[in-house]
């Protein structure tokens, strides 16, 4: 081994020891002498937040090593933290994972909050991340493709290089940890999973008369759904999110992947949803078909979050009206909750388009850290104690009195772990490989600035087309995407 | 002969008159802190930045573009359709929140059991005490079209819909503005009909005893005596109402969030929506479209100070 990798190797398992409590900052320092990289231990030292002496960080040594800049005095007494750490949660984190509870009994003296986010808002952080000031170290609830772009740019985040571990980093799903990375940085430490795919009610279908398997393309999908609207089975044969990210665009991927576009004179070098690229046409025409099959009220509006949540389609599959549902896992797990039989749901992977690329999309709510937080080595070690805290997964992955949330850990070790235990609460969902297997073809929505909101200021315009008052698809979808482009030149 | 008073005898009074004015000065200077630190700076801050081309996400500080925010603005047709749609709104939701509760204070007041008419007063203020949110959530639920009680009360029981036509309540319906037009009109109900109240037992009884022995019906007394002498609430109750109709935000994100094509997507939603989501948070842009919507409400402030002013 060279005596670079070797000295890479202590100065890993020093600073693990350190940032563990194992070892002083003294005793550090004195190990790191000892192997002769003194310098280098001064430098890392700054990176873990104690006050270091004014030298320039070693060369050589170290060059390889994941310790930062020297930081500034600021930083460098934000990261080792005046007050508790205080990590902040979207509501329905908290709602979803009791597990949380016993993972933030083990850190003394945390300052847990929820965080004022309702609807996505981040203007909160962002107003504090201008005055330079963060009543919060780490913000669990971000969605890479929905807000991260605006908090990077409002330079109220910092990347989590410095504070991951490199195990941990390298254990993060590859796809995932694509979707979380921004020109090379991780911004978003990758927490709980969600893949759109699809789900339906046995105790419906079987009375309709159709086989126990999930459709496999969307002929079959749109057929089986007719079949029960037309044997009474249920009200309505299929349901969906009307929300764009949640159907239009993983419909999309199902036909194909690359529909995505640079608009001229974008300078964010991100590509945004092509509205009009033939798959996505052709994606729009499916979801009119499924409307004709749906409720009357599918494309309204939700109840909270801004119409975001609680929507109609949530509604329909909880009161057992519907038998076929496209959704990530946890809405159709959720709902089924308050079945009779909650047996009675089956999930699988989104149908295929035929000759199409079979896949779908996918999303992780993650956590960001406060650029001007403090407690930055102990929030990485909270991420951590969350990440692979056992009785999370299994309340999320079977459930608990808090419902069925069904998200899944975006961790390789995790999920290698839980399948090799195969233990026998695992065993009863089905779904989880099934889930795991499109995730291997999902893929993320580009984390554009405009990533959300593309959709959102194109959804009243497609939907001229699904409510008939436009005939022709391509036309809606051309003024979908004239409507984005105006906007995305509009923000400069 | 002229009689000139002594000056040592008005400077004391002077002085006096002067201290006694700037200790009242002293008294108002709470509310004269609170006023220009929460609303004459803010007004002044966003008046400042409507004259900017500021985003709130990006670092560089604002440059001076003089009046394209405004010019950008009054070109811009979802902001056109944001101002229709909350004009339309304030039409519904005025003469409800006014002629309702009329009808029910003048109802209130014909009480003459002084502790029924407590007791009606109380029934009439609940709603009022009730947190917004809550109601929101209420009748939300109210008008679901799936759970909902009215749905299922006619779908169910009166049998006049179906699943499938039954009435859409919120969302992309014409129906929407009504209903949250009627839950306006509730939730303010008591807190209105006392407005109506204190009016009505301003008048003096004498009116009525007169107009009685001058041959005068119920209807007549209502129309000539009771509605004139009522000139001052309408005005008060009609500009704050109108003031709050068109500015409506809360609801509406919530019966519709940020879909442009509901008709709860109104000016003030667009606001909020450029001002906090959109892009890098265009604000200067989102101040003028705040200001052009203010002066719009000003001007038809001052044609209801002028249709309701006192013609004593």
């Amino acid at each position: 081994m060279k005596r670079k990798d070797e000295e890479f190797l202590i100065q890993e398992l020093l600073r693990s020891q350190l940032r563990r409590g194992e070892i002083s900052r003294r005793q550090f320092l004195q190990n790191m002498i000892v192997a002769g990289m003194g310098l280098g231990g001064v430098s890392v030292l700054s990176s873990c937040g104690g006050t270091a002496p004014a030298t320039p960080a070693a060369p050589a040594a170290t060059e390889e090593a994941a310790a930062p800049a020297a930081a500034t005095e600021e930083a460098v007494a934000a990261a080792s933290g005046t007050r508790p750490l205080t990590p902040t949660f979207y509501q329905w984190i908290v709602d979803l994972h009791p597990g949380l509870k016993a993972v933030n009994e083990s850190f003394a003296d945390l300052n847990f909050q929820i965080a004022p986010v309702a609807g996505f808002d981040v203007a909160r952080f962002v107003a504090e991340g201008k005055n330079k000031e963060s009543t919060w170290d780490v913000y669990v609830g971000m969605t890479p493709f929905v807000e991260m772009a605006a908090l990077i740019k409002a330079d109220v985040i910092e990347p989590w290089d410095n504070y991951i571990p490199k195990d941990v980093l390298d254990d993060i799903i590859p796809s995932i940890r694509e979707e979380c990375t921004v020109n090379g940085k991780l911004y978003s430490w990758p927490f709980l999973l969600d893949i759109i795919v699809q789900g339906y009610n046995t105790s419906i279908t079987s009375k309709a008369g159709l086989p126990d398997t999930p459709p496999a393309d969307w002929d079959e999908y749109l057929a089986n759904s007719k079949a029960v609207l037309d044997s009474g089975a249920a009200r309505y044969g299929c349901t969906f999110d009307a929300h764009g990210w949640r159907s239009l665009c993983p419909i999309t991927h199902s036909i194909n992947t690359d529909i995505y576009y640079m608009l001229d004179g974008d300078a964010s070098g991100v590509p945004l949803y092509d509205f009009t690229h033939d798959d996505a046409i052709a994606a729009l025409e499916i979801m009119k078909q499924m409307l004709d099959l749906s409720s009357a009220n599918a494309l309204q509006p939700g109840t909270t979050d801004g119409g975001v949540n609680q929507t109609p389609d949530e509604v329909a599959f909880a009161a057992q009206q519907v038998a076929y549902y496209i959704k990530y896992q946890n809405a159709p797990l959720r709902m089924a909750g308050t079945w009779t039989d909650p047996t009675a749901l089956r999930l699988g992977a989104l149908p295929k388009a035929k000759g199409g690329a079979g896949s779908t999309v996918f999303w992780t709510t993650g956590a960001c850290l406060f650029k001007w937080g403090q407690n930055k080595e102990k929030a990485a070690e909270y991420m951590k104690a969350l990440t692979y805290d056992a009785q999370i997964w299994k309340d999320s992955i079977a459930g608990s009195s808090s419902g069925h949330p069904g998200q899944l850990p975006p961790f390789l070790s995790v999920n290698e772990a839980l399948q090799k235990e195969n233990a026998d609460w695992f065993q009863k969902e089905t779904w989880v490989p099934l889930v795991f297997e499109q995730l291997k073809v999902a893929k993320a929505i580009p984390n554009h600035a405009f990533g959300l909101q593309q959709f959102i200021i194109g959804q009243p315009i497609w939907e001229k087309y699904l409510k008939g008052e436009v005939s022709d698809p391509k036309v809606a979808m051309q003024e979908a995407k004239d409507a984005v482009a105006a906007e995305v030149k509009k923000a400069g | 002969m002229a009689t000139t008073f002594p000056t040592t005898v008005a400077r004391p009074r002077r002085r006096w008159h002067e201290l006694k004015h700037s200790v009242n000065w002293l008294y108002l200077l709470p509310a004269l802190l609170f006023f220009i630190g929460y609303q004459l700076y803010p007004l002044l801050q966003v008046l400042y930045i409507s004259f900017t081309d500021y985003r709130y996400l990006r670092p560089d500080p604002p440059n001076f573009v003089g009046l394209e925010n405004f010019s950008n603005a009054l070109a811009d047709p979802i902001f056109w359709t944001g101002l229709w749609r909350a004009a339309i709104f304030t039409a519904i939701f005025l003469p409800g929140v006014i002629f309702i509760p009329l009808f029910v204070a003048i109802l209130v007041d014909r009480v003459q059991n002084a502790t029924l008419s407590t007791l009606y007063r109380l029934i009439l203020l609940i709603p009022a005490v009730i947190p917004g949110p809550m109601i929101f959530v209420l009748w939300r639920w109210l008008y679901d079209f799936e759970v909902g009680p009215i749905n299922v009360i006619l779908i169910n029981y009166l049998h006049l819909f179906d699943y499938r036509n039954a009435p859409q309540w919120v969302g992309d319906s014409p129906l929407t503005l009504p209903a949250v037009a009627i839950m306006e009109w509730w939730w303010g109900l008591g807190y209105h009909t006392m407005f109506f109240l204190a009016g009505l037992a301003a008048i003096p009884k004498e009116l009525f005893e007169s107009a009685r022995v001058d041959g005068a019906n119920e209807w007549q007394m209502f129309w000539h005596v009771t509605l004139p002498r009522l000139r001052p609430i309408f005005l008060i109750l009609v500009v704050l109402r109108f003031g709050s109709a068109m500015a409506v935000i809360d609801e509406f994100l919530i019966m519709g969030g940020f879909n442009r094509s509901m008709p709860t997507y109104t000016w003030t939603v667009y606001m909020w929506h450029l001002g906090f989501q959109l892009g890098d948070w265009p604000q200067g842009y989102a101040a003028a479209i705040g200001w052009i919507g203010a002066i719009s409400m000003l001007v038809v402030v001052a044609a209801l100070f002028y249709i309701f002013r006192n013609q004593d």
